[in-house]
């Protein structure tokens, strides 16, 4: 029988102990039986027959017993037996415990929650088929500082066709809204154009009816798909619904199927797809290469690498550059695995989590390790008398270590439990897709996870009680009395964690305030405008506004009736509303300057009259954009003054012209520029504003503007009125994105507030265990001290020498802290970097008011024991021993 | 349990084990009379003692065991040798053999 074999016998005597007994019982009845029937054959009577093989044999019991201590029954025995006493001790000191537990779960659960949000973005693979062969295409142009931009409509087409590595290529675009019409009633939803084989590219099919087709990526097909839980929200889950024709922004679409409730992609919250509808025509028009909107994504053949796909891709990428200069001269590509591109954002933020409720869980081992310590002492005398009746030392470790393992344990399944409801808390309170996964829920790979930190965390603070336990000698205890070496040996320990702690805890409050730091900083960036008194909300025409004039009719006309609404102080509209980014952004060229000086990346919005009055942008030169640029008058412009001052270096630009192309041929349309306005941040409060022109929109209207109304009452009572006004004028428009600006400016930071809310959570836990954990082992030792102090005071110490005594240790512990803390938190600034908002990872401010507030609370902690101690009466203390 | 008289004294019993289950493959109680009888009574094991014996040598690998049916028609388990428990009993043999003169030597000498 080999070792294999050996341990397979004991593991399966373990298990089935119950069976081996049982064969046991039935070999040891068949030995008897026949004892018995020998001793009947040499004469003797049947009872006594049997008394004899009994007593021959020598105890059946015992048998069994030294059997099964030889096959490996004693270490379960032994295991439940302690288990048993770990459990009763527990229940002896119900606080302490209940103290431990406590501390546990905590640790646990944020670890917990958090690593179920790391598990369902990191970890778990992306809910497509082949997931590992999708990949992300972007265009990069280093002439316009674009990094893993969208591409262009052309040239995604192009590599579609050329790359043979690909399998197929699918695009689409970011949400937008649109207005639906069921019965009648008009409904705003999300809604996302793709290519034909976007889902097949992505390898999901719809639970009902039909995929779309790659031909119906073109003009003549007007068929849209919708998602699961719109189905049931707007159709009541009815089955007829495939085949049903609708009205989508004002053209008949046909539903042709739905997808499952299990399908999203990173966290979007589709209520319909539809294709683009490109006509065929346009593949030449050099807008189709131009204008870069599309996320791109492209599936690989199977067996191709990606090193060798992105070989063929850029070559195709060079080569489209020489075909089409004027538009692609500098475009390069990127090629990113679908997965890192998804989470790219997010990442860093959440290792930065998972760092900080690791450091958290490392706090409550070391408090825990202490009260575990804490209750070794106090057990010290039964401890020696068990290793006097010839315990073994192996035995009382093993006991001490199933003690730690019993704790780690019902911390854990208290952890679990507050994990599962920090988990879905989690998931519900994240601002809008941070997380990028349809859901964030606890699977095997988290309950493996919460098994293997539970045993981790159970040896990691039971091991050092274990291991004290290991090196006693009996005759040592007994003679301690609980003074002297080994107490010197516990205080060792006890230092050593408090420094520990301390340390643990300064590294994750300094992160902590850097992300209060840099939030500050943040919410107090001034955006350029006065957000406060302002609704948004989004009108979109439908296809009865085909022309210019009918949609700059109706916005203009809405916007003179909500200016005569009573509370309302000024109203106006723009392509997009500010904070919500740019509508676009092109080239430019000013008048008179040489052909080759043009710029790039110039932001560009378009305005009604009221627009800067009415969101309070100070004008900085010249004038507003007002009723009197019309359609037929001079083109327009207003810059904001970073475009002023990058481009006109303190001369003034009114009057100057300017148009959005690199080289304007004579088909060009030059704007002048009349106004200059302060700097806005259009695109969130992080990003700095960028240069900036803002035209009439009477001079280029749109079908799709946001309302921006001002009011000196309740923003959120316009509401009605608004709609009441845009229904009187056509009922089969709805609001969309109705909300304060207010909240639009707190949603650009809501990220940011959300990932430092949960990192000044963890670290005010692990201050807290800190500053508990740093009083416990003050408290202890003190205690143990209190002896040495009653004597020193009772040969005349004053009370102050005494506290001093107690101080001067405690600061020296603390101070070890401090700088081991401080230096983990030099080292791990690289790491929080990214996160941060115009605060160096060294931030001097916080690199002193931190370890202050830790150094006086160490030392208040420390403190109030050692007064204690030293107010005793010294007659007193000396009884007591 | 522990001290060393019995160690000696579980080493002579599995060699005893042992060498009689060369013979043939034996259930408990056989392989003690089996002991009685060659031993000619001088020998008397603690019966008790021999079950956990026999679960030791199995663990070690030197027996093996398997339930069968007995001349009389009844259930019992019986042992048997393995190869390398044969093995084993020729160095426990020698090794035995070694001592016992080493201690007959010793008890010679006056």
């Amino acid at each position: 029988m080999s070792a294999a074999q050996g341990f397979l016998r004991r593991l399966r005597s373990l298990l089935l102990r119950r069976r081996t007994d049982a064969e046991l019982a039935e070999e040891l009845r068949f030995h008897l039986d026949l004892e018995t029937e020998k001793n009947a054959a040499a004469g003797m009577s049947e009872p006594e027959a049997r008394r004899r093989a009994l007593v021959s044999f020598g105890g059946v019991t015992q048998t069994m017993e030294s059997h099964r201590e030889v096959g490996g029954g004693r270490w379960i025995a032994d295991a439940t037996s302690d288990a048993r006493h770990a459990l009763r001790s527990l229940a002896r000191n119900p606080v302490l415990g209940g103290a431990a537990i406590l501390t546990l779960a905590l640790g646990i659960g944020a670890n917990t929650a958090i690593f179920s949000a790391v598990n369902a973005v990191i970890l778990r693979p992306l809910p497509f088929l082949h997931p590992e062969r999708l990949v992300m295409l972007s265009e990069d142009n280093p002439e316009k500082g674009w990094v893993r931009e969208y591409s262009a409509p052309a040239n995604f087409l192009d590599w579609r066709e050329r790359v043979k590595s690909f399998e197929d290529v699918a695009s689409y675009t970011g949400g937008g809204g649109a207005t639906l019409i069921i019965d009648g009633r008009p409904t705003r939803i999300r809604g996302r154009a793709v290519s034909g084989n976007y889902f097949s590219v992505l390898g999901r099919t719809p639970e009902m009816g039909r995929g779309f087709e790659w031909r119906e990526t073109w003009k003549g097909s007007d068929v849209a798909i919708i998602s699961h839980r719109f189905w049931l929200d707007a159709f009541g889950g009815d089955r007829n619904v495939v085949g049903r024709t609708v009205s989508l922004d004002g053209t008949p679409t046909q539903i042709v199927g739905v997808m499952p409730q299990s399908f999203s992609f990173a966290a979007d919250t589709m209520d319909l797809w539809q294709t683009f509808a490109w006509d065929q025509a346009s593949r030449s028009r050099i807008s189709f290469r131009r204008a870069h909107f599309l996320r791109t994504i492209a599936r690989l053949k199977p067996g191709v690498t990606p090193e060798a796909a992105n070989a063929e891709f850029q070559t195709v990428v060079k080569r489209l550059q020489t075909e089409y200069p004027q538009t692609n001269r500098v475009m390069g590509a990127d090629m990113v695995p679908l997965h890192d591109y998804l989470i790219g954002d997010i990442k860093p933020a959440l290792l930065i989590l998972q760092g900080a409720v690791a450091l958290l869980l490392l706090i409550a081992c070391a408090n825990v390790g202490n009260l575990m310590l804490v209750q070794a002492l106090g057990r010290e005398r039964e401890t020696s008398l068990r290793l006097t009746l010839g315990a073994r030392s192996a035995r009382l470790v093993r006991q001490a270590l199933t003690e730690s393992l019993v704790l780690s344990a019902l911390g854990g399944v208290a952890g679990l439990a507050l994990g599962w409801w920090g988990t879905r808390g989690l998931a519900a309170l994240q601002p809008n897709g941070m997380l990028p996964v349809g859901d964030v829920t606890m699977d095997w790979r988290v309950l493996l996870a919460i098994f293997g930190l539970t045993t981790l965390t159970g040896l990691l603070f039971g091991i050092v009680p274990a291991v004290w336990a290991s090196h006693r000698e009996p005759a040592d205890v007994l003679r301690e009395g609980g003074r002297g070496g080994a107490s010197r040996r516990v205080r060792r320990w006890g230092d050593v964690m408090v420094a520990a702690e301390v340390a643990l805890a300064l590294t994750l409050t300094l992160g902590a305030g850097l992300l209060v730091r840099s939030f500050w900083r943040l919410a107090h960036v001034d955006p350029g405008f006065e957000p406060r008194g302002v609704l948004a909300t989004g009108i979109s025409l439908g296809a009865g506004y085909d022309s210019a004039s009918t949609q700059l009719h109706f916005f203009e006309g809405l916007l003179e009736e909500v200016r005569a609404t009573p509370g309302v102080t000024d109203a106006a509209a723009a392509l997009v509303p500010p904070l919500g980014g740019y509508g676009f952004s092109s080239d430019y060229h000013i008048g008179g300057r040489g052909p080759d000086d043009y710029g790039t990346e110039i932001g560009r919005e378009q305005v009604t009259p009221h627009y800067f009055e009415t969101l309070r942008v100070p004008l900085v030169a010249g004038r507003f954009i007002t009723e009197a640029d019309r359609e037929k008058s001079l083109p327009v412009v207003v810059i904001n003054e970073a475009l002023a001052r990058k481009e006109f270096h303190g001369v003034s630009p009114i009057g100057q012209t300017i148009t959005f192309d690199q080289h304007p041929d004579s088909t060009a349309v030059w704007r002048t520029i009349v106004g200059v306005v302060g700097n806005i941040h259009e695109s969130g409060l992080a990003l700095d504003p960028k240069i900036t022109a803002y035209e009439a929109v009477a001079q280029s209207p749109n079908s799709g503007m946001t309302l921006l109304v001002r009011t000196s009452g309740d923003v959120r009572a316009l509401v009605p009125a608004i709609r009441r006004l845009v229904a009187a004028r056509d009922p089969a428009l709805a609001l969309a994105q109705t909300q304060p600006l207010a909240s639009l400016e707190a949603r650009s930071i809501a990220r940011q507030r959300f990932i430092m809310s949960l990192i000044v959570v963890f670290a005010a836990t692990g201050f807290l265990l800190a500053v508990i954990g740093v009083y416990g082992v003050m408290a202890q030792t003190t205690r143990r001290r209190t002896r040495e102090m009653g004597i020193r005071l009772a040969l005349g110490a004053r009370t102050a020498d005494v506290q001093w005594l107690v101080m001067r240790h405690a600061f020296g512990v603390v101070a070890v802290g401090l700088v081991l803390g401080v230096a983990a938190a030099l080292g791990g600034g690289r790491i929080i970097r990214g996160l941060l908002y115009d605060v160096a990872p060294t931030d001097p401010l916080t690199f002193i008011v931190i370890p202050a507030l830790i150094l006086t609370t160490g030392l208040l902690a420390s403190w109030l024991p050692a007064l204690r101690a030293s107010r005793t009466a010294p007659s007193s203390t000396l009884r007591e021993e | 349990m522990s001290t060393s008289q019995s160690d000696v004294l579980r080493g002579t019993l599995d060699l005893l084990i042992l060498r009689t289950l060369k013979l043939e493959p034996l259930h408990g109680w056989g392989i003690m009379q089996r002991m009685q009888q060659i031993s000619k009574g001088v020998l008397d094991v603690n019966q008790g003692s021999l079950y956990p014996a026999f679960e030791r040598l199995e663990q070690k690998g030197w027996i093996d065991s398997d339930w069968r049916t007995t001349v009389s028609n009844r259930r019992a388990r019986f042992y048997r040798l393995t190869a390398a428990g044969r093995r084993a009993l020729g160095a426990e043999t020698g090794s035995w053999r070694r001592y016992v003169a080493a201690v007959e030597l010793i008890l010679r000498t006056d």
